[in-house]
């Protein structure tokens, strides 16, 4: 891979994008913002509204929690003030009251500090009204608490069964609504795309239930509640307590939004660097023998440069944030201890006690804390709010249509098929058939030839109702096929792709996917009709073989013949064969044609192929161009004619060009 | 992950002063609720400063006459603290850029050298390890060991220096405070070892059944032809919530039982907090020495912060085993040597042989039953075009892998341009070889890009010639950005055919003295085909040409063919020859062109 070359856009406008093609799955977002947030949110809130139960028990006991929290620092203030400072004449031990350091009174006198503890309740020397004492307090916080940390437990098992649940119903939805979706949703976007929605972005929605809403809420109840409560022990240092408020703000935003230019780089770096190893790494065979492995190496190692360099950064960048943080909560700690200093100092006795100023400085620190909490939570919630967007739009798509209600029993479809006058088009102004016209009667053999894109797959496409045709119309038995059930119209026919889908399960289950009520005869009969059964029963573990990731572990003629074999036990009365032995070596597939042969007694089929070979013996072929049927008839037939069907036939046999 | 340390070696300049800086911001951290408790005892409360020899000494370089009010002691250990939160501050960034630069820097190194081991391992060696795999340990892996690392430098020093440090400041204020660490830090680890030995092996598990939830959905998703052909949909619903059904509840048992650690935490540090209270306000009165309210309210700072650094400390214990576990999968593949190495470089090219098969026989290492190949012999001449035909699985891929090296013959050796493969340098054997393989691989780029990728000095015109003689010019000069346009998604937007014409042409632009085709045509409909052929003869005068393919068409222009059957050569031999000779071949060309195959 050579100099420059960035990674543009996937989306080039120059290429045809082609029905089937295939993404990548990690494409990693760092925060994203949502388009439509206030639609966005009322939606998510409907979904986690199906659970309105769990989540009241959860904000209600989160109320109880925040109070009782905020309750605490009182309690602790009262407690330490139940230690009550007491100024002594130094010489005569002779209690000093309403001593004043400023006050002339005092000015001879040398004064002693002792401690006078209130354990119960005792007289207070300074402070008129007390009617507790130092264990009255701790056993009060004593009990606060304890039920903090059992609600706490409760909240954190019922958060839990929130996000799981509205994560499980999310998911489900999904991926019933993905099972509904036209094939053209899925043949037009990037498998690794949906993927991505049904993992990361439900990922993050249940993460920001959660966590967010649940600290969000705790935030905010925190934030009213310290300010009350400060403003109930003194107004005054309230009012100071705030003055580091919008400087914590300014500076958290300002200096996070300069963090966040590292970390969206780094982002992009790491994306980089996971598409290099995997571009590499998926291509070996090239990069190998084409000796690139040095050239590899030093890209990947200049990409791995850049992400040290800009992960240096970040975090240094990331790790300022705590220290001025901790700056300017000390700032706030001193400003309200002097304030508070000075109003004990000039109040004199009684305005304030020390215990309150300990309480204020308890309540400043959770005042400012949520904040930061608010701060740290905006672009989780953010990126939840983009990821439902995502999982959304995929719920707002239209539904396959199937509002056919003909009912039929399978098994009274003979298989005449008609196509009248087929206009389809993938893309506007690109049509693919025009006017494609195609009688077939129960128990024909029909091959369908020409050039890649002139439309074969799709004569298929539509006939499975896939696609629905644009103009014209498709019966089968002469009922239209919009009129029945898709379910009807699809049990009656079996369909054998190019590429070979297999399911990880067992061979066993894979056979009899199209048909899961067969016995074990019939599907032991299906895999030696389509010539299946020799590397099967060969495999140690014969039909419990259990097929890895996709099948991988056997070879592609393999997975082609189980395919097969799974059509011929679906027993249907039209068969479709779309380039069905393409990875077949043409001996083997002749003998699968032998099986095929039977196979294909009594039913309708279609069959594409490249090969002509396979298609020689069909009832009639059809050849296609330019979206109309350029000729048709029997092998034959068509030979003498000298037309298209010969030009093609040639061209295989002489390898000649024309 | 004591080998990978190794890595760390050129930074342990900034790995040995990064602990040490954090020591210094640990310092100042410590030193913070004794300033505050300095505050509120003779700054608020007005206590003789006599009684504390530190908090004397401080006032008295700032005041040495005296004359100083409550209000600017508050106002002076206001300062300290400010002073002392800067200073620790700023040890704290030093520490994060030393410890950021030493793990990153050792990140880098050890990436590289990985990904250098993974570029160098045979195509067995990665098969073995899978594609996703390794891109995992390249990127996840790696990124787990580095944040572990960071996480050493900056906590395992801050961790145990506050629990340290904390305990010792809490029993100078007090020595009985000590019953409150005794008591709350066994409840504490008790509570930890009793969820995470619960929750751990959990683990494990949800990441499977995750795993179960992606693998149906990429089933459906990829399938949904098949499912919906086969009216299976029903079906998918259900199994896949099975699916999420059983991720849904592990996932809520392992939160359940994470839910346990909150509560205790609360709990036990509450506890802590009116105990220090409790026994305090008995020290204070019973007189005992120094006690005062401002010190207890500096043991609640200390009680506090030695309960999160146990806390800490759990946390790391719980990264530990992950980045061990990352440890070991680095290490799998660094320790991993290539079986296809380098060999000494003797060449003593000559002859006009360009492959020389002598008695190879090969089996896929580490599989048991029959040969793949066995008893191959074969001399491709130079400037000849040979022709591989043969049932699927017969061994042909196999057969034409050994002349690249990307496997070794089991038995037998393979004499390039008369020198055994073994002997070349790597580099030097594979730059004689032009290699397009049945499964088109194109790069993120653009089209030139890519068919410039095997020879990067190749100028636009011979791009342009090589995708002419590709039959790929006409389709990408259809292109709007014509050979500047991306290939985006490993060509996701183009067709079979045209990557496979894409990657013929970037064989061409290299030049090969041998160029090979792997079923590389099999897309390409036939008219195409021949005119490639055509082109490849005018364009390709002196290089061997060794091309499998399956039909007929394609081979039969070949000097010769060799037919495979059961892992040997049975025959080769010209078009012609070969229908008299083999009735194998005589098979295959029935079958594609009909009993007779008397048309024309």
């Amino acid at each position: 891979m050579n100099g420059k070359q960035e990674r543009r856009p996937a989306a080039a406008p120059s290429f045809d994008m082609r029905p089937g093609g295939r993404g990548n799955p990690h494409s990693r977002a760092s925060v994203q913002k949502p388009k439509n947030m206030k639609k966005t949110v009322a939606r998510l809130l409907r979904y986690i509204g199906s659970s309105r139960y769990i989540l009241i028990a959860l904000l209600v006991i989160m109320l109880v929690v925040t109070a009782a929290e905020l309750v605490g620092p009182l309690l602790q203030g009262n407690a330490i003030d139940a230690i009550e400072p007491v100024y002594r004449n130094a010489e005569t031990g002779e209690i000093l009251y309403n001593y004043d350091k400023n006050h002339p009174v005092f000015e001879d006198i040398a004064v002693k500090t002792t401690f006078e503890v209130h354990f119960w309740r005792t007289d207070y020397m300074g402070r008129d009204g007390e009617t507790a004492g130092l264990y009255t307090y701790l056993i009060a916080m004593a009990a606060v608490f304890l039920v903090c940390s059992v609600l706490h437990y409760f909240q954190g098992i019922i958060a839990a069964k929130l996000s799981q649940r509205t994560v499980f119903v999310m998911r489900n939805d999904l991926f019933r609504k993905i099972s509904r979706l036209p094939i053209s949703y899925t043949d037009n976007h990037k498998h690794g795309d949906l993927m991505s929605r049904m993992t990361n972005d439900v990922e993050n929605v249940s993460n920001a239930i959660s966590q967010s809403i649940t600290s969000l809420f705790s935030a905010a109840l925190t934030l009213v509640g310290a300010f009350a409560m400060m403003l109930i022990l003194s107004p005054l240092m309230t009012l100071v307590a705030m003055v580091t408020v919008p400087l914590s703000i300014f500076i958290s935003t300002k200096l996070g939004k300069f963090m966040r230019r590292y970390f969206v780089r780094q982002q992009r770096l790491l994306g980089g660097l996971n598409g290099t190893v995997e571009e590499m790494v998926t291509s070996y065979k090239t990069v190998v023998a084409y000796g690139k492995e040095e050239a590899a190496v030093s890209q990947f190692s200049e990409i791995s440069e850049g992400l040290r360099d800009c992960a240096v950064s970040a975090r240094v960048w990331g790790s300022v944030m705590g220290p001025v943080m901790n700056f300017i909560g000390n700032l706030q700690y001193v400003l309200v201890a002097a304030t508070g200093g000075a109003m004990i100092l000039f109040g004199g006795p009684g305005s304030i006690s020390i215990g309150n100023i300990q309480s204020m400085l308890s309540y400043s620190k959770r005042f400012t804390r949520p904040i930061n909490q608010i701060a740290n939570q905006y672009s989780a919630i953010l990126t939840a709010l983009a990821g439902a967007e995502r999982i959304f739009e995929v719920m707002d798509q239209a539904d396959e249509i199937d509002e056919g209600t003909l009912e039929i029993a399978p098994g009274d479809i003979k298989g005449n098929i008609e196509f009248e006058d087929i206009f389809f088009h993938y893309v506007e102004g690109e049509p693919v058939l025009k006017g494609f016209d195609l009688s077939v009667k129960a128990g024909q053999k029909i091959a369908i030839v020409g050039a890649t894109g002139s439309g074969k797959t799709t004569v298929v496409n539509l006939l499975t109702r896939f696609y629905e045709v644009v103009g014209g119309r498709i019966t089968v038995d002469g009922i239209d096929i919009r009129d029945m059930p898709k379910s009807t119209l699809r049990r009656a026919i079996a369909i054998v792709l190019q590429d070979t889908v297999l399911f990880h399960d067992t061979i066993r289950a894979n056979i009899m996917y199209g048909r899961p009520d067969a016995t074990e005869e019939e599907m032991i009969a299906a895999a030696r009709h389509a010539k299946a059964n020799s590397f099967i029963e060969r495999l140690p573990e014969g039909y419990d073989t259990l097929l890895d990731e996709a099948g991988s572990n056997l070879s592609e003629g393999q997975r082609q013949l189980q395919a097969i074999a799974r059509a011929v036990l679906a027993d249907p009365k039209i068969l479709i064969l779309d380039e069905a032995t393409s990875s077949v070596d043409t001996r083997t597939e002749m003998h699968i044609q032998q099986a095929m042969v039977a196979l294909m007694k009594n039913r309708t089929s279609l069959i594409i192929a490249h090969r002509l070979s396979t298609i020689r013996d069909a009832d009639v072929i059809v050849v296609v161009k330019n979206g109309v049927i350029a000729e048709a008839g029997d092998h034959d037939t068509l030979l003498a004619k000298k037309g298209e069907y010969a030009k093609l036939y040639q061209n295989q046999f002489a390898g000649i060009a024309t | 992950m004591k080998k990978l340390f190794r890595y760390l070696k050129p930074y342990r300049f900034f790995a040995i002063i990064s602990p040490l800086l954090m020591m210094g911001e640990v310092l100042a951290d410590l030193c913070l609720p004794y300033l505050m408790s300095f505050i509120v005892n003779y700054g608020i409360i007005g206590e003789e400063l006599a009684g504390n020899r530190v908090a004397s000494f401080l006032v008295g370089i700032f005041y040495p006459n005296g004359g100083y009010s409550n209000l600017n002691l508050i106002i002076l250990f206001g300062v300290l603290m400010l002073v002392v939160t800067l200073i620790g501050g700023f040890f704290g960034t030093l520490c994060a850029y030393t410890a950021a630069r030493a793990s990153q820097s050792f990140g880098h190194d050890l990436r590289r050298d990985a990904y250098r081991r993974v570029m160098s391992l045979s195509i067995e060696q990665t098969d073995r390890f899978t594609t996703g795999s390794l891109v995992t340990r390249m990127t996840n892996d790696i990124a787990m060991i580095v944040e572990f690392i960071e996480m050493i430098l900056r906590m395992f020093v801050r961790a145990p220096m506050f629990f340290i440090g904390g305990s010792i400041f809490l029993l100078m204020l007090n020595v009985e405070f000590g019953v409150v660490l005794l008591v709350s830090l066994p409840v504490m680890l008790l509570t930890l070892i009793f969820v995470l030995a619960r929750a751990v092996p959990l683990f494990g598990t949800v990441q499977k059944r995750l795993d179960r939830v992606n693998c149906v959905v990429q089933e459906n998703v990829g399938g949904a032809r098949v499912v919906k052909a086969s009216v299976r949909e029903e079906y998918e619903n259900e199994r896949f919530a099975v699916a999420n059904g059983e991720l849904r509840s592990i996932n809520y048992r392992v939160l359940r039982l994470m839910a346990i650690m909150n509560p205790v935490l609360i709990f036990v540090q509450n506890f802590a907090v009116i105990a220090i209270i409790y026994i305090g306000g008995n020290s204070v009165a019973e007189g005992l020495g120094g006690m005062s309210t401002g010190n207890i309210m500096a043991a609640v700072s200390y009680v506090t912060q030695v309960i999160m650094s146990i806390m800490m400390v759990t946390m790391m214990f719980q990264s530990v085993s992950r980045a061990l576990a990352s440890a070991k999968r680095v290490r799998e593949v660094l320790d991993t040597d290539p079986v296809i190495a380098d060999g000494n470089g003797d060449m003593q090219v000559g002859g006009d042989i360009a492959v020389s098969f002598r008695g190879v026989s090969f089996r896929y290492p580490d599989t048991a039953g029959a040969p793949v190949l066995h008893d191959i012999d074969l001399d491709i001449r130079r400037g000849e075009t040979l022709a591989i035909v043969g049932a699927t699985g017969s061994g042909k891929s196999s057969l034409v892998q050994l002349i690249a090296r990307f496997y070794d013959p089991t038995v037998g050796e393979v004499l390039i341009d008369g020198t055994p493969a073994q002997q070349y340098k790597l580099h030097d054997l594979r730059k004689k070889i032009g290699y397009v393989l049945q499964k088109s691989e194109l790069f993120s780029g653009s089209v030139a890009d890519n068919i410039r990728w095997g020879n990067p000095g190749a100028t636009n015109a011979e791009i342009k010639a090589a995708a002419s003689a590709a039959q790929a010019d006409a389709f990408i000069s259809s292109f709007s950005d014509g050979y500047e346009s991306p290939v985006a998604e490993k060509g996701a937007s183009l067709s079979g055919g045209q990557k496979q014409r894409l990657s013929i042409a970037r064989a061409i632009a290299r030049k090969p003295e041998i160029l090979i085709l792997d079923d590389a045509t099999s897309a390409l409909d036939l008219s195409t085909e021949a005119k490639l052929r055509g082109a490849l003869r005018e364009v390709m005068q002196g290089t061997t040409v060794i091309m499998i393919a399956q039909r007929v068409a394609s081979v039969r222009d070949a000097d010769r063919i060799a037919v495979i059957e059961d892992g040997t050569i049975r025959h080769c031999a010209p078009h012609e020859e070969l229908l008299q000779i083999s009735a194998t071949y005589r098979d295959i060309y029935a079958s594609q062109m009909g009993k007779g195959g008397a048309a024309v």
